[in-house]
Order: C-alpha cells, then structure tokens, then sequence
C-alpha cells in the first residue's frame, strides 16, 4: 500500500501506512479482542453487506517456537512444540519425533508405534469436536458447541488414562512411548467408541442435516478443486475440495500402512462439505482406535521403547516398568548428542499436514527446527475466498475451515 | 488392509419433505435431551475427581533416596527445577561436614512434564495425583527443601466427596460417588 493517494503536503510518519479509503467501503476490524476473531486480526472491508476485501492479520500468538527450540537440549522441544497446538498434542509433536528418529537410527518397538496411533486419533477426534464445538457457536448452534465440548472431553478422558496428562501429554520419545497402557484402556475405549457412533448419529441429525444449518453452509466459501491445489490449502479442509491426499496414505508413518480405513473425500468444496469431512473423518478415527486397542490387547510382551534401549535399562527401571507400566529415562537423555545431519519428517493432523525439518550439528541442542502448520497453510483461504460473500458468512467460513491461531503463529 | 481414498457424495436434500423430516429430526432430539438431559457438570468444591494414580500432578520429592546426581534439573524443560547446596552433618562424623545438593522447584514454571520423576535414577521424585492447589501468593510456588518433602493436602478433600468419571456407552462421561 502506497501513500499516493493522499493530498500533497500531508504528514508522512515513518512506518506508518496511511491510505485514503473509497467513500462506499466500510471497513471494520475483526478482533482481535472480538469473541468471534481467535487470537487474531480480521480487517474486512465491506459494500454494503458484500466483502469486498479480507485481511488475515496473523501474528499475535507468536512465540518463537523454532528459535526457542534451538537453545534447548534435544528433549526439551518435546513440551515446547506440543503447546502450538495442546488439543492436538500427540499428532503435533509426533513427526518432530520421528525426525530426531531418523537422525539417531532408531526404530521404535511395534508397540510402541500403535500406542502412538491410538494417541494420535484420540487427539484428532478431540481436535474435530473441538473446531466443531466453535464453529457451532460461530454460526449461532450453541447446542452443537456444549455437545461438541462434552463429548471432547470423554476423549481427553481416555488420554488422561494412557498418557497421565489431560492435554499436554509429552508422549513420544525417540525410540518410543513413555508409558505402557493400562489394563482397562482397551475396554474404556470400546465404550468411547460406541458411545461416541450413536453420538454423530445425533450430531447429523441436529446439526449438520438440520435445514437451518444447511441452508447456512450449503455453497458457502467453495473453493474448487484447481483452487484449493494453488493456494495450498491442506487436510479436512483440501479433502473436501475432492483432492485425495493425506499425509497418512501418502507417505504412512508409524503403523498406518497396516491398518485399515478410508480416508473421506467430498467433492463440493463448500463449508458444508468441510464439516461432513470432519464428521467422517471421527467415524474413521474410531475404526483406527478399536484396531488399535485390539493389536495391543491381543499383542503384549513387547516393551514400549526400543528393544536396544529397554535392555540397557538398570534393574530399578526395568521393574518400574513391569510395576506401572512407566518408562524412566536416563539421565543421558538431558545431554544426549544427534548425529551431525538432515531430517525431514512430516504427518497428518486434525488440521492438515504438519510438517518438521530439524538439523543436527553434532551438538546437544538442535541446530534448526522449521515447523510448517496447517493452519499456516489454512490462513491464506481468508484472503482468497472470502470476499464476495456476506459478511453473516464470514463465521461460516471462518469455522468450517478450522482455523487455530496458536498453531498458525508458532 | 492398507488404507484407502473413499470418495463421498453428500446427500443434497431440497425438497420440501425433507426438509420438514430432518426439522422434526431435529427437534426429536432435543426433546429427548430436554427430558432426559446429560449432566456431567463436577460440582467442585463440593466434590472433587479422584485421579488414577498414574496422573501426573504435583511433585513430592524424598530426600532419603536422593544421591544429588542432579539429573532432574537438567533435564527440566522449564528450568524450573534448580539443585540447592546444603551443608549435612552426619552423625557417625559430626567434624567433617558434607556439602550435598537437592532439588528444589518452582511451581509458578513447572508444566507438570514428568521428566523429572523419569529420570531419577532412584526413584527420589514421585507425583501426587491431584492438581487442585492454590497458592496465596506467587513467593509460596517456590517449594523450599522442606516444603518440597512434604506431600501437599487438597483443599477440596476437607470439605468435598471423592467422584471418579466412567464412560458409558449410553451417557458418555458418567460421575460416580465414591466413598
């Protein structure tokens, strides 16, 4: 934006942008204290009713994750990096894991790897309900937002079991797991899933078949195939654009090779077909969970980190671990050196593709740590796709695509 | 079976039945919740959630165990574990004091992590099941060596009941009454 337009003479601050605005656009600025903007900046300018211009002003949240990560001993980014996103701790720590396990030359047990699985989709499932529980209130179903949150809540329940912690659980260590899970998880998360079936059975029939939402949704911030590839936009939201790509078929890491389930495409590209993609997607988390907890019921005696590792332990921590099920690290975890190298490492979300490149000088601490969000991705959709519609829109839009701004801002 | 691409198609509903149909879906199921409601709501301080014991909450720490190896410090993601020095007097040698280091922490950058707990080769750090305390001021989150031995007391055990939350297949998160 350039200052041309103003009449000559007038006060140029320094780094400060002054334009003239058109006498028929009204602009407004969309948080970021507003209930509805997330911890970010929405400035929209609008014709009337019609938007005519949509800025994502993004940043607020930033806190220097990757340069933090880079003073902190190879360990320490763990509980760092899962705070972009504690909803969705496990799938957002995991591919940061898996690079330093490619750097050391580790594999982690097969236990180890559907513990991670389980972890993983029971956080994808709380991270859908989560964007559906806002995106609910959002577009005024407060209904949709106390079902989406206490059903969320059932699922941080079940982490809690496994992993000890309600959101930040810190589970994935290089080599493995940090904790066996208990004996009565596997029937715990039959329960859940069961529940949790007849529950979006109810969710269709509430929310996202009810002819009020429908008629808000239904064709509603569309971005079409060719447009959602150019603007990169990634997961529930780039699957409902009919492009078949998921991280988790694409290039499967840990377990997802072996086990069976689909990934859902919708064609439509509208704000409703994000929400059944979500919807769907939980119906397949579930599938993921009940096959998960089946293999590790059906499969024991294998320890949750990996087998060089476990039989290096001392005697104490072998028999906590037969005890509780907890895996103690040693004291070489906090000064461990990585081989010097490069490693990319990348996975699937609640939100879209997450993406790691981490890069090892020899030395305790990690040289570089580059994170790319989904929701970094996600942001640009505001810009793109919102101008021309209604400003009543902008919710709709702004919910279906699950934006989280922590994420975003790292 | 590997995984694979489903393509879906949404059902497009325009005509009139329908939409009176999935109107009068709607509304069922709120009648349904409006008789029979789901209330998980903990009514805390009256009563409180009993934690498995595998829950990661507050840390107590036992100094008979602890051989100040100082590995929980330097491994705490937050720093907020620190080792202090104490000068010990020990019995049997009451002219050659001894200088020792223990841990000390401080609750207002702990993240409750655990690393702590995992790495003491000796077991010298274990968690208490609860994460309910208040303090009245931010100087009493620094645990001194004393306080950091002592296991805290809920406040909400005083005057709340114990409650454990189950899932139902029916009702989702069920509160049970315990003892």
């Amino acid at each position: 934006m350039t200052s041309g337009g103003l009449e000559a003479g007038a006060q140029r601050i320094p780094g400060v942008t002054v334009k003239k605005i058109e006498k028929e656009v009204y602009e407004i600025f969309i948080g970021p204290q507003h209930p509805g903007s997330g911890h970010m900046r929405i400035i929209v300018r609008l014709d009337g009713d019609i938007i005519v211009e949509a800025d994502p002003d993004i940043g607020y949240v930033h806190r220097t994750m990757e340069k933090l990560s880079e003073v902190r001993e190879w360990l320490k980014p763990i509980p760092l990096l899962e705070r972009m996103t504690i909803i969705d701790a496990c799938n957002v720590t995991l591919p940061y894991v898996n690079a330093l396990e490619k750097l050391m030359d580790k594999t982690p047990s097969t236990r180890a790897s559907y513990l991670r699985v389980l972890l993983c989709e029971i956080n994808r499932v709380a991270s859908h309900l989560y964007g559906m529980g806002i995106f609910g209130v959002f577009i005024g179903h407060s209904t949709m937002y106390m079902w989406a949150f206490g059903d969320r809540e059932v699922f941080v329940e079940l982490a809690e079991v496994l992993t000890g912690a309600r959101l930040t659980h810190t589970y994935p260590i290089p080599g493995g797991v940090r904790r066996d899970m208990p004996q009565d998880l596997p029937e715990m998360a039959r329960r859940t899933v069961r529940y949790m079936r007849g529950r979006l059975e109810e969710y269709r029939k509430i929310f996202v078949d009810n002819p009020v939402i429908v008629k808000r949704l239904a064709g509603v911030g569309v971005i079409s195939k060719s447009r959602a590839i150019e603007l990169g936009v990634v997961g529930p939201n780039l699957r409902a654009s009919g492009v078949k790509y998921d991280v988790r078929i694409a290039e499967p890491y840990e377990v997802y090779g072996e086990l069976d389930f689909e990934i859902p495409v919708f064609e439509e590209g509208d704000a409703l077909a994000r929400t059944w993609v979500r919807v769907e997607e939980i119906k397949q988390s579930l599938n993921i969970i009940e096959q998960a907890v089946n293999w590790l019921e059906t499969h024991k005696g294998e320890p949750v980190i990996a087998k060089e590792d476990f039989d290096k332990l001392p005697k104490l921590h072998k028999e906590v671990y037969e005890k509780e099920g907890r895996v103690k690290l040693v004291p070489a975890h906090a000064t461990m050196k990585i081989p010097a190298g490069k490693a990319v490492a990348r996975g699937e979300m609640g939100r879209g593709e997450i993406f790691y490149y981490v890069e090892s000088d020899g030395g305790t601490t990690p040289y570089r740590v580059r994170v790319v969000t989904p929701s970094a991705r996600n942001a640009i959709v505001f810009k793109h796709i919102v101008p021309g519609h209604t400003l009543m829109d902008l919710p709709a839009i702004y919910g279906s695509i699950d934006y989280f701004p922590p994420e975003s801002d790292r | 079976m590997p995984p694979k691409v489903s393509l879906k198609k949404l059902a497009r509903k325009g005509g009139l039945f329908d939409g009176v149909k999935s109107n009068i879906h709607a509304l069922a199921i709120g009648v349904k919740y409006l008789v029979d409601p789901q209330r998980s709501t903990l009514l805390y301080p009256k009563e409180y959630i009993e934690h498995r014991p595998g829950y990661r909450g507050f840390i107590v720490f036992v100094k008979e165990k602890c051989i100040s190896c100082a590995a929980c410090s330097r491994i705490c993601p937050s720093a907020a574990m620190k080792m202090v020095r104490v000068t010990e007097i020990d019995p049997k040698h009451p002219d050659k004091p001894r200088q020792k280091q223990y841990p000390v922490i401080n609750y207002q950058r702990c993240i409750f992590c655990g690393f702590c707990v995992d790495v003491c080769p000796t077991e010298a750090l274990y968690h208490v099941p609860f994460h309910d305390i208040v303090y009245e001021n931010l100087a009493d989150m620094f645990m001194t060596l004393e306080q950091f031995q002592v296991e805290p007391q809920r406040p909400a055990v005083s005057e709340g009941l114990p409650v454990v939350y189950e899932v139902d297949e029916g009702k989702g998160l069920v509160k049970r009454r315990r003892g």
